[in-house]
């Protein structure tokens, strides 16, 4: 018969209001103890594992240890572990789910020798908590008592340690019972269980991490992060200096442990920093994302960190720790949040085996995010499962301090993982590209250009614009076949002797009125888009193609640029020229190596920052300058089709020529700080735009490579350009597919490479020793090898295939020697081809995956014209169309 | 905070129940001497009161009067301090105003109603402190107390929720339970007959599952009888002293489900059932017919 008990909570509500609330609690005489020994297994009913009988004692764990110390409970030498359910439910409640979890699955695993002993049950071994008593206290006490009823069960042939950490309970009771010992945790270990090893040293890590949470936590309320300061006081806290506003950069190979804080603004100028401010950790980022702008407090400077140099891989988890990392930086922590940058993120649902760990009925799902630059993010959501192959959309609605992760909620799907389509659609969302086609009202505004009804020059613009058709010979420099010719040129002596040079660019703007809906289209979009096997237009292709493409022999509008040259000196010409980095670059080559001076000139350039667009009314004139390029003022507005700030360009030309001909000023032009944040705006789309260019590339050398097997195909071997040392690898070039990667000279297991004399690689035990430009490997043999910079070696290239993000390429040094193969020269001229062969071959194989999609489904229709089946949806077809599902999923992969 | 555990590994509830086990129940019949009929129900913590007036003749409007049935009147109220946090309204909001409703539809299925043609029996129930499965103490106070005042019922009918949680069936919910969000579903049971007077779920549930959902609080309502009874042949022991209690001549004394008592007036007519006040032929005509209505808000049956 169960007993009725009541237990009083006393709850806070969210409004903060104390709430009482009355539970029923029943008890009943008989839990099932799970001992072999038990005098009435009847009573008992005992079901699933009993502990096993040749123990020499129990152990009870209090709930603090239990808390603390899972982790060596779990060791499989330890036997005989009573859980009680006190302790359990300690677990659950203050340790969250994810513990609670593993303490369950060590519950339900049949190898381990554990049971719950759910003693709050049981009549006998229930103490209600009194009053005044802590929470802490009571559950030390309740255990105790059930430990000590357990034992009189078990009547008394088994003694029972109970380990805790609570000095008082051992005091208190460790000699009130004969038969049931009351120590503490470490000196059970000592005593019991003094050659395992690995459970000490364990127990001393716990130690030491928990002290060190203790003094961390002693500010946070038990609150993930600390709350974010008032709008206010950060403003007044950026002026006077105390903070500083930045915008944060999360490291991509270190995304949990590393961001950058870029200054900026006027705050820079004021504080003597130059580099950008460290973060370091999650706890101190703050809740902050990639990309938002953020209030950063500088910490004081022995607590500055210096950021790590080693080569690492995204999941690893601080395994490079070892590496001493450099110099100390400026570090801080962020303190608030000044505009938020959260957009669409491309997300994919774990599977089926992780969704089990999360909680059977969690609706609560942690995505991970295609970048991992992002922090997981937890979507309510009950279509998990269904999800789980996809490529999906997700918003982040918020992040309290309360939550390690953000929350966020499910908006899309994109397509399945690994399909081409449905990474290109990642790529794009990830840039925040939007490639909707122009819709009906954009294009009605366009110009109709159509066999029936041939655009045709109007007859009042032909009499405002000056007619080159007749006097000038004008030519395009750009490729046969292109499509959209923007520019063109034209050149004349003129009667005075001298030379007229003209440039010719398409008139977009005449098509374009500035606030149409096509410019607004086209001012979203920014640019076009390339991607290696597709590009997305920023204006409709009627004009891209066609009435603003400077075809041969059709009439078009066009601006219209001369120049007069002295037939003699060309005076003008010089500004045209870059002569100083041209030189630099020039001295520094190798004549012995092509790839070498290829290499050494994209890294010369690579190593300036990207040019950026600004509004010379929010510069100083002495910062116009563009430092790629050394000249002092820079402009281009020669692809209108293309670019929007060409068009920008062109509106302000027009403007100034109508202004010198006092002509009527319209009115429409941007205002400087509209320009500034147009100017943002399209270099941000810019970035976006190399971004895409460049994810799509490896998206296509990863497929090509990814049903290849690297140990046999031969086209998975090639050669390889050390160009730049790292402490634990190199970067390496690939000529022949232009693949940029790391290889590591030292694995995870901390084996580094050796190359014996038939110069084959292996992994052994070893050291390795990095100078300015080269880096040694000895092993514990003593044998070494150095790898210089710009060196040959050969590299193996395989896929890393990973289901949350992108693929990569992974670069394996197989030979300390240049890879030899007959034609090797003809490689090296080939290999821009090479590039588009790839994309092409891809796009062939996944069409060809479509292609056989199709021919099943004719071959249905032919037999439908044979056999006379009925039409509509019998079962055969149903079934058919599950087989072709089938036989495309197969074939994707394939194909692929 | 992590979610609460419905049920444990162990099979344990939160409250230390196995999943088929009711929470404890106490109740006493006639605790009001000025009403005709009276029960007091406790449900675990859930607490409920119900006092029957009747049958006697339409009060206010005559037109509502029935022709061949007696009008069942209902009226549920909750006690503002039956929650934690207190209530603005005792009663008149539409929760208890649905809830009247569904305790009429019930007992017009229960009392033998034709039995009184144009007249009208009163049931008033308040709840005084409310742990989940009001509707149910609601019910089985209502039976009682309409026991109490003597009024023919086919059966007894006993109430009872059920949920589901994990792939289990969970009787006699509990607020904690309720409050979880997951699938409940009321039932009241004519025992004997096993016919439903109600079965209401505004959930979603899965076909699959219902059936067992359904047994379970089917269970639970047949447990909940042999408590009633218990109760009610206790109380009728108690009454032995002072007033004569005649049991319905013809039926098995053994079975409960035919058990009138009159206790307060101890009316009986010659070898007739007792039936509370009223002039009551010899037996109860109606009693195998099947109820005229089964429960209006029987959700996911087919």
């Amino acid at each position: 018969m169960l007993q009725k008990r009541e237990k009083v909570l006393l709850l806070r509500t969210f409004q903060g209001r104390t709430l009482r609330i009355v539970r029923e609690h029943y008890l009943r005489p008989c839990v099932p103890c799970h001992s072999p020994l038990c005098p009435q297994p009847a009573a008992c009913s005992h079901d699933g594992k009993l502990l096993s009988s040749d123990v020499t004692h129990y152990v009870i764990p209090d709930w603090k240890v239990v808390q603390d110390y899972l982790e060596i409970l779990e060791f499989p030498e330890l036997k005989g572990i009573i859980f009680m359910q006190t302790a359990c439910q300690a677990v659950q409640h203050q340790r969250g789910r994810r513990q609670y979890n593993k303490l369950r699955n060590l519950l339900k695993d049949a190898r381990h020798d554990c049971i719950l002993f759910a003693n709050e049950f049981q009549q006998c071994c229930y103490l209600p908590r009194e009053r005044g008593e802590s929470m802490e206290k009571w559950q030390t006490r309740s255990i105790y008592n059930a430990a000590v009823w357990y034992y009189h069960h078990c009547q008394d042939r088994m003694p029972i340690v109970m380990v805790t950490e609570d000095e008082e309970a051992i005091q208190q009771y460790g000699s009130e019972t004969e038969g049931v010992f009351v120590i503490t945790f470490k000196n059970y270990l000592d005593n019991f269980w003094p050659d395992l090893k690995a459970a000490h040293e364990l127990c001393d890590s716990i130690l030491q991490s928990r002290r060190e949470r203790e003094n961390e936590s002693q500010e946070s309320h038990g609150k993930e992060y600390p709350e974010h300061l008032p709008l206010e006081v950060l403003e007044a806290g950026i002026k006077s200096g105390r903070y500083i506003q930045g915008i944060l950069n999360v490291n991509k190979h270190r995304a949990q442990i590393e961001a950058f804080v870029r200054l900026q603004g006027a705050s820079s100028k004021d504080s003597d920093l130059v580099s950008d401010i460290l973060i370091h950790g999650m706890k101190a980022r703050n809740r902050s994302i990639h990309g938002d702008v953020v209030v950063v407090e500088l910490l004081p400077k022995n607590e500055w960190k210096g950021r790590t140099v080693a080569l690492c891989e995204n999941d690893c988890d601080d395994k490079a720790s070892g590496e001493s990392p450099s110099e100390p930086m400026p570090t801080g922590r962020v303190v608030g949040i000044l505009q938020k940058n959260w957009r669409d993120y491309v997300v994919t649902f774990p599977s089926k085996e992780e969704v089990q760990s999360q909680g059977k009925n969690a609706q609560k799902i942690l995505v991970t995010p295609w970048d991992y630059r992002i922090p997981k993010i937890r979507i309510s959501t009950q279509q998990a499962e269904t999800l789980q192959d996809f490529r999906v959309v997700v918003r982040i609605d918020s992040w309290e301090s309360t939550s390690v992760y953000p929350n966020g909620h499910f908006v899309r799907v994109l397509g399945r993982i690994g399909d081409l389509e449905g990474e290109i659609a990642t790529i794009l969302v990830e840039n925040s590209i939007s490639v909707i086609p122009f819709s009906e009202a954009q294009m009605c505004e366009m110009p109709v250009n159509t066999p029936e009804s041939p655009w045709k020059v109007s007859p009042e613009e032909e009499q405002k614009r000056k007619d080159l058709r007749k006097s000038h010979l004008v030519f395009s420099i750009d490729p046969k076949g292109c499509e959209d010719v923007d520019d063109t040129l034209s050149v004349r002596t003129l009667n005075n002797g001298n030379l007229e040079l003209g440039v010719h660019i398409a008139d977009v703007t005449h098509f374009v009125a500035p606030n149409s809906y096509i410019d607004i289209e086209a001012r979203t979009r920014a640019t076009t888009y390339y991607l290696a096997d597709r590009r997305y237009d920023m204006l409709p292709s009627v004009l891209s193609a066609d009435l603003c493409s400077l075809l041969g022999g059709v009439d078009r509008y066009a601006v219209s640029i001369m120049w007069e040259l002295d037939k003699a000196s060309y005076e003008i010409k010089k500004v045209w020229s870059n002569k100083t980095l041209a030189d630099s670059l020039d001295n520094a080559n190798d004549p012995h190596d092509p790839i070498v001076n290829r290499l050494l000139r994209s890294m010369a350039t690579q190593a300036m920052s990207n040019a950026l667009y600004f509004s010379t009314g929010s510069c100083a004139e002495e910062e116009f300058h563009h430092y790629g390029l050394a000249l002092d003022k820079y402009t281009h507005f020669t692809s209108p089709i293309r670019r929007y700030s060409d068009i920008v360009v062109h509106r302000l030309l027009m403007a100034a020529i109508s202004k010198d001909k006092k002509m009527e000023i319209k009115g429409n032009l941007f205002s400087n700080k509209d320009l500034e944040e147009l100017c943002r705006h399209i270099n941000n789309r810019n970035q976006a735009a190399q971004h895409s260019q460049k994810q799509s590339t490896e998206l296509f050398q990863c497929m090509y490579f990814k049903d290849k097997d690297p140990a046999t195909e031969e086209r998975c071997i090639s050669d390889g350009v050390i160009y730049s040392i790292r402490t634990n690898g190199v970067l390496l070039f690939i000529p022949r597919f232009g693949i940029k990667g790391a290889a590591y000279l030292k694995n995870k297991d901390g084996l580094v490479i050796s190359c014996g004399p038939d110069s084959c690689s292996e992994w052994k035990p070893g050291s390795l020793q990095r100078f300015q430009n080269k880096i040694t490997s000895t092993t514990t043999d003593g044998e070494s090898v150095t790898f210089h910079l710009f060196d040959h070696v050969t590299v193996r290239i395989s896929i890393q295939a990973s289901r949350c993000h992108s693929d990569t390429i992974r670069l394996e040094i197989i030979s300390n020697k240049p890879y030899k193969i007959p034609n090797t020269e003809l490689i090296h001229q080939s290999s821009p081809l090479l590039k588009s062969e790839l994309v092409k071959e891809v796009t062939k194989s996944v069409e060809e995956a479509q292609l056989a999609q199709e021919v099943k489904v004719n071959i249905i229709q032919e037999e439908y014209q044979e056999y006379r089946q009925t039409k509509g949806r019998s079962l055969y077809t149903l079934l058919e169309e599950i087989r072709d599902l089938a036989l495309l999923d197969v074939s994707n992969n394939y194909g692929i | 905070m992590a979610g609460l555990e419905l049920l444990s590994d162990q099979g344990y509830r939160v409250d230390g129940r196995r999943a088929g086990e009711l929470r404890k129940i106490q109740a006493r019949m006639g605790v009001f001497a000025q009403a005709d009929g009276s029960a007091y129900i406790e449900q675990g913590n859930t607490k409920a009161l119900a006092v029957v007036y009747g049958p006697h003749e339409i009060r206010g409007s005559r037109a509502r009067a029935l022709p061949d049935r007696a009008l069942v009147n209902c009226q549920y109220s909750s006690a503002t301090f039956s929650t934690g946090e207190r209530k603005r309204r005792p009663h008149g909001d539409r929760k208890s105003c649905e809830m009247g409703l569904q305790l009429r539809q019930t007992f017009e299925a229960a009392i033998l109603t034709q039995l009184h043609p144009r007249s009208q029996i009163d049931i008033y129930v308040q709840v005084l402190q409310a742990d989940g499965g009001t509707y149910a103490a609601c019910v089985n106070a209502a039976t009682l107390a309409v026991l109490d005042a003597g009024i023919p019922m086919r059966d007894f009918v006993c109430a009872c929720s059920a949920g589901f949680v994990d792939g289990t069936a969970l009787a006699d919910l509990s607020h904690v339970e309720e409050a979880a969000g997951g699938p409940q579903l009321a039932l009241a049971l004519l025992p004997a007959s096993g016919q439903i007077a109600l079965l209401e779920m505004d959930a979603r549930l899965h076909e699959d599952h219902l059936e067992r959902v359904l047994e379970a609080a089917a269970q639970a309502a047949r447990d909940v009888h042999t408590l009633l009874d218990r109760v009610v042949r206790q109380h009728r022991a108690e009454l032995r002293g002072g007033h004569r209690l005649v049991l319905g001549a013809g039926f098995p004394a053994a079975d409960p489900a035919h058990l009138h008592v009159g206790e307060r007036h101890g009316l009986h007519h010659g070898g007739g059932a007792v039936c509370g006040r009223r002039p009551c032929p010899g037996f109860c005509p109606g009693l195998r017919r099947p109820p005229q209505e089964v429960g209006g808000s029987a959700s996911g049956l087919a």
